[in-house]
């Protein structure tokens, strides 16, 4: 139970960041659905890229990943490529239809 | 603490009263309450099972009209697949026996466990409830298909919102039975100490953590269709049918292996003991379940053969199947060579354990023939597809069910039952078992589709059978669940350890007492089927 409680105290300047690149990932998001919109499943690649970074970085500064060890971020990457996983065979069905 | 005194406080004496049950914390509270609820909706299912077989007697309309029988056969997977088979095992018998054969007093979050009764009771209800509102029970199937289920009157919404809260109680058992395993295990437990049963249940719970959530969003994606027309499945408003499949799909089949790997883990528990020999293949068997649920992520598709998917996709698809054989091939074969001259003792579990290895092999290899693309295009939704998930899931998964029952019984109950009716039942059991769905094989390959409630004249003999298999198998049903009861009222004290089992629900006394061990329980090193003489005197010594 010790990792448990040891208290993590984050700087304002970390949080202040962390939150600043997150709109800055959100105003992107935008910015490619309106002017990208006619490049089609490259926006739709890019616009995933994006939101896969904001979680990576929500789960790691928000969500305290980066004290965790090791073994936590290998089971939030397995999901992760479990996900992935889903996507790629989902999208054979769509490509080649 | 005393152990040699009989005066100690048993988990039912520990508190009386409605509410102590209801509102209680102890996880051998909580399996049973799970026990009651979820074998009363097998009960329900399984008088719907008998009805449909009823109408099918003949060809032409029997007992009901075609609607009441889309709603019945509907309602008879909605119960079965949601309410018994999913919960059964995990929640029952995990629930009771994964704190103590791991050498812990409950699990590692008891309120969120009672939150997951709470939770199937109000999900049960509200499946229930679409009896009684509105235009009736939905007509799908448990499956939900879109388009029609966008476009049918019946109460789909309802149904699915059901579904979504029975699926929350799921993902909250598994995760409170990852964190018990990974945190709460008696100090000498290591992993591969643990028996097979608690790595099934590891297994089994990562599933219902990981794929759940899936089919929660794809249910309220129809739910989003039905009442707010958002174009998503229907495509008449611009929507893919198809991608609902994918959706459904990505959960439902990780969803079978939540129905039949704790199975396979009580079939690794009753073998070892009957033999009475440490079982062949422990990490083969511990791995092949992990490989199980691992591999059984990435086969999804193969229920979409015939849906419009594209050829690339349905030949890779086929390919992945293919591969959850060999694991499940791996457990069979070290089940077989564990009872290899063992000195095997033939008691009533053991007989469920024997005709899950037969049945299961015939669910899984007709599994392989469904799984083959060329052969699926010409059997998908035929009975020869019924009678593969009866084979695999009542044949398999039911049996492991009424095994565990009459494995466990002494321990949880502290009786014992007539061995000579369970046999009796058992038997009866088995040939109803087999005369009710063999037939569908034949069915299926002569051409009969599923899900109709009339059919050709030729197909009258071979449904026929099939019914009255349905009856024998009813009989089967009532003699083993009415000695169960008998048992309980007026049953013989058991021994603690009737069957000779080393695993460490067996070092406590039946019924458990409240906190389960008095004191520490001594684990083996030599691993949790440890039948040597040093092992079994280590324990009478302590
Ligand atoms: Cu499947």
């Amino acid at each position: 139970m010790k990792e448990n409680e040891i208290q993590h105290i984050t700087s304002f300047r970390e949080h202040f960041s962390t939150y600043v690149s997150l709109v800055i990932l959100t105003i992107m998001t935008v910015a490619v659905s309106v002017f990208g919109a006619d490049l089609l499943s490259l926006t739709v690649l890019t616009a995933m890229a994006i939101a896969t970074t904001k979680a990576v970085v929500v789960g790691y500064y928000f969500m305290h990943l980066k004290y965790d060890p090791m073994i936590y971020r290998l089971l939030v990457g397995i999901v992760m490529l479990l996900f992935v996983v889903f996507m790629i065979l989902t999208i054979f069905d769509y490509v080649f239809r | 603490m005393s152990d040699t005194s009989n005066n100690y406080v048993n988990f039912f004496q520990a508190k009386k009263g409605i509410k102590s049950w209801i509102f209680t914390l102890d996880h051998k509270r909580i399996a049973l309450l799970y026990l009651y609820a979820v074998m009363s909706f097998f009960l329900v299912g399984v008088l719907l099972g008998l009805l449909m077989r009823l109408e099918l007697i003949a060809p032409g309309e029997t007992i009901m009209k075609a609607t009441m029988y889309n709603q019945t056969f509907t309602l008879h997977g909605v119960i079965m697949i949601f309410l018994f088979i999913i919960p059964s095992v995990p929640a029952i018998f995990g629930n009771f026996f994964l704190p103590i054969m791991i050498g812990t007093d409950d699990v590692a979050f008891p309120r969120l466990n009672l939150l997951s009764w709470w939770l199937y009771i109000a999900g049960a209800t509200l499946a229930l409830l679409t009896l009684v509102v509105g235009e009736g029970p939905a007509d799908t199937g448990w499956t939900f298909y879109a388009p029609y289920s966008v476009q049918t009157g019946t109460n789909v919404t309802m149904a699915v919102m059901a579904a979504f809260i029975l699926g929350f109680s799921s993902i909250l058992t598994g995760l409170n039975f990852i964190v018990t395993i990974h945190r709460l295990r008696t100090p000498k437990m290591k992993w591969f100490n643990m028996p097979l049963f608690t790595w099934a249940l590891y297994a089994t719970s990562w599933i219902q953590l990981l794929a759940t959530p899936v089919i929660g969003i794809t249910l309220l994606m129809i739910v989003a269709e039905r009442v707010f027309g958002v174009g998503l499945f229907d495509p008449a408003i611009g929507g893919d049918p198809i991608l609902y499949q994918h959706l459904f799909w990505i959960y439902s089949h990780p969803a079978v292996y939540i129905m039949i790997l704790p199975a396979m883990g009580i079939i690794s528990e009753i073998i070892p003991t009957a033999a009475h020999r440490t079982i062949f293949g422990y990490k083969a068997i511990a791995i092949s379940s992990l490989a199980i649920a691992f591999v059984g992520y990435f086969v999804w598709g193969h229920h979409m053969f015939t849906s419009g998917m594209s050829g690339p996709a349905r030949i890779i698809f086929s390919i992945l199947t293919f591969l959850v054989a060999i694991p499940s091939a791996i457990k069979v074969f070290n089940w077989t060579a564990t009872l290899y001259k063992g000195s095997i003792e033939i008691n009533t579990p053991l007989l469920y354990t024997l005709a899950f290895i037969f049945q299961f092999s015939v669910g899984g290899l007709t599994g392989l023939v469904v799984g083959a693309l060329a052969a699926d295009v010409h059997i998908h939704d035929t009975y020869f597809v019924v009678g593969h998930f009866h084979y695999v899931m009542f044949g398999g998964t039911g049996f492991a069910m009424f095994g565990a029952l009459h494995y466990w019984f002494p321990k949880i109950w502290g009786k014992m039952y007539n061995t000579l009716v369970a046999k009796v039942g058992f038997t009866i059991l088995f040939i109803g078992f087999n005369v009710l769905y063999f037939p569908m094989f034949v069915l299926g390959l002569l051409g009969m589709p599923r899900r109709y409630y009339d059919y050709l004249p030729e197909f009258t003999l071979w449904n026929q059978v099939s019914t009255v298999g349905s009856w024998i198998l009813a009989t089967g049903l009532i003699i083993v669940i009415i000695n169960l009861i008998n048992a309980y009222r007026k049953g013989a004290k058991a021994p603690v350890n009737p069957w000779g089992g080393v695993t460490l629900e067996w070092q406590v006394k039946s019924p458990p007492p409240l906190h389960n061990f008095d004191r520490m329980p001594i684990v083996s090193e030599d691993g949790p089927y440890d039948f040597s003489e040093e092992y079994k005197q280590k324990i009478k010594q302590a």
